[in-house]
């Protein structure tokens, strides 16, 4: 292993190997290389934006149709994805892409198991370094008999400083004060049930935002502590 | 790098890349009429590409297929692989077609090599002469055009056509070490070339 250690080397390989002509057992043992060498990944990722790109000149074959057919019944195929959004590396994925996490909006509505109501509104909140911490959703509320809010944390390792409890709040936004929404804490998958008196504030909301309080809420009505995290309200239905 | 040319086939390359890479984000999420989107907007090119580099539809439909599911189900990997999303899913075809042709009973054979250099001699304007005349090209092509006419097929032919050491030294009726100095000296230099247009 250790000639893999040369950095002439490394780029070497890694330009052939992009390039197409490392073969053989060659290619075989620099794909295994590849697997646990993540700086290996990087030189290559280097050489494929170095190269690749002249597949740009390439000219263009229309592939038989029956190509997307059997494309579309694989894939079709597949099980449905259920709780894919419990993933917590694909909202970390979607915050690294600098893809607006309201993109990915779109289609959570579309994905939910059947059990739980279709959302109708989403906020997704980011912490302080814009990454995607915790998306808050509801269903319709109008005519919901029994409505909850679901809160799904995103964060890598939410931590909650002992003695003191999260509180989310609608922002109605402009100039209105935080409305207190709900006392949280920091299981994955939480269904927070919605006071009736909430339910226009809620459907009205401009954002959500998540605060630092003392055990138990923040004792004056308003947020007392750091906004920790804090994202739109999008509509989507 | 604002040059990559497979960002500038059209006449908005930003929004065409991120019109892509926002439908890899909702593959990601499981959007199937986000796939069938990206699809249709990649399949010709890519088939393209396969076809080339494996000289048999067939085989490119079956690489194909396999590539777009891997698509599929690997969308969110994207986010990490930090380049231009057209070329994230080039470098998935071209792996796979190269991983296709190292299967043994297509290394040993000489017949493939015939086919390599009929298809070679019959196309006009070879992807290689389309990369030099395209306006938009940018750095790549002029990079590539500053190579040594030698450096340059071998790259081209081993690129487009996925041609091993050994093919191409066939091919260009040139020893095998030869031609290893063209392609390790062509690559060092479009390395260089394009670090400086770059920078």
């Amino acid at each position: 292993m250790a000639r893999y250690a040369d950095p002439r080397l490394r780029e070497w390989l890694a330009a052939e190997y992009v390039l197409g002509t490392l073969r053989g057992r060659a290619r075989a043992r620099f794909q295994s290389l590849l697997k646990y060498d993540a700086a290996l990944r990087g030189v290559v990722a280097e050489w494929e934006s170095c190269l690749t790109p002249m597949a740009a000149a390439t000219a263009e074959i229309e592939p038989p149709a029956r190509l997307w057919r059997r494309i579309a019944a694989r894939i079709g195929a597949q099980p449905p994805r259920s709780r894919w959004w419990t993933s917590l590396a694909l909202w970390r994925t979607l915050a690294a892409t600098g893809l607006t996490a309201v993109l990915a909006l779109g289609v959570y509505v579309g994905n939910l198991p059947r059990p739980e109501p279709p959302i109708a509104m989403v906020a997704v909140m980011s912490d302080d370094k814009a990454r995607p911490a915790m998306v808050v959703s509801w269903p319709q509320l109008k005519d919901a008999r029994d409505p909850h809010i679901r809160v799904h944390i995103v964060q890598d390792h939410p931590t909650m400083a002992p003695d003191t409890s999260w509180q989310l709040w609608v922002l109605p936004g402009g100039k209105a004060a935080p409305i207190p929404l709900a006392v949280v804490g920091i299981e994955p998958i939480q269904h927070i049930r919605l006071e009736r008196s909430l339910r226009k504030n809620v459907w009205q909301a401009w954002g959500i935002a998540l605060s630092v309080e003392p055990k138990g809420g923040s004792p004056t009505g308003a947020p007392t502590g750091p906004v920790i995290f804090k994202g739109q309200c999008v509509r989507v239905m | 790098m604002t040059d990559d040319p497979l960002r500038s086939g059209s006449r908005a390359p930003d929004a065409a890349a991120a019109r892509l890479a926002a439908l890899l984000g909702q593959c990601a999420l499981g959007n199937q009429a986000a796939f069938a989107e990206l699809y249709r907007a990649t399949a010709p090119k890519l088939f393209g590409v396969a076809v080339r580099i494996l000289r048999r539809e067939d085989w490119a439909e079956d690489v194909l297929q396999e590539c777009y599911v891997s698509v599929w189900s690997h969308a969110a990997d994207y986010a990490v692989a930090k380049i231009a999303p057209l070329t994230w899913m080039v470098s998935i075809v071209r792996n796979r077609c190269l991983d296709w042709l190292r299967r043994p009973h297509l290394e040993s054979g000489g017949e493939e090599y015939d086919i390599v250099a009929e298809s070679w001699a019959a196309e006009a304007p070879g992807p290689m002469e389309q990369l030099l005349a395209a306006a938009d090209a940018g750095a790549l092509a002029r990079c590539f055009a500053h190579l040594d006419s030698k450096q340059r097929q071998s790259i081209a032919l081993a690129f487009f056509h996925g041609l091993s050491h050994s093919e191409l030294a066939a091919h260009l009726k040139e020893p095998l070490g030869t031609v290893k100095t063209w392609v390790r000296r062509g690559l060092e230099r479009l390395r260089n070339c394009l670090s400086a247009e770059t920078a």
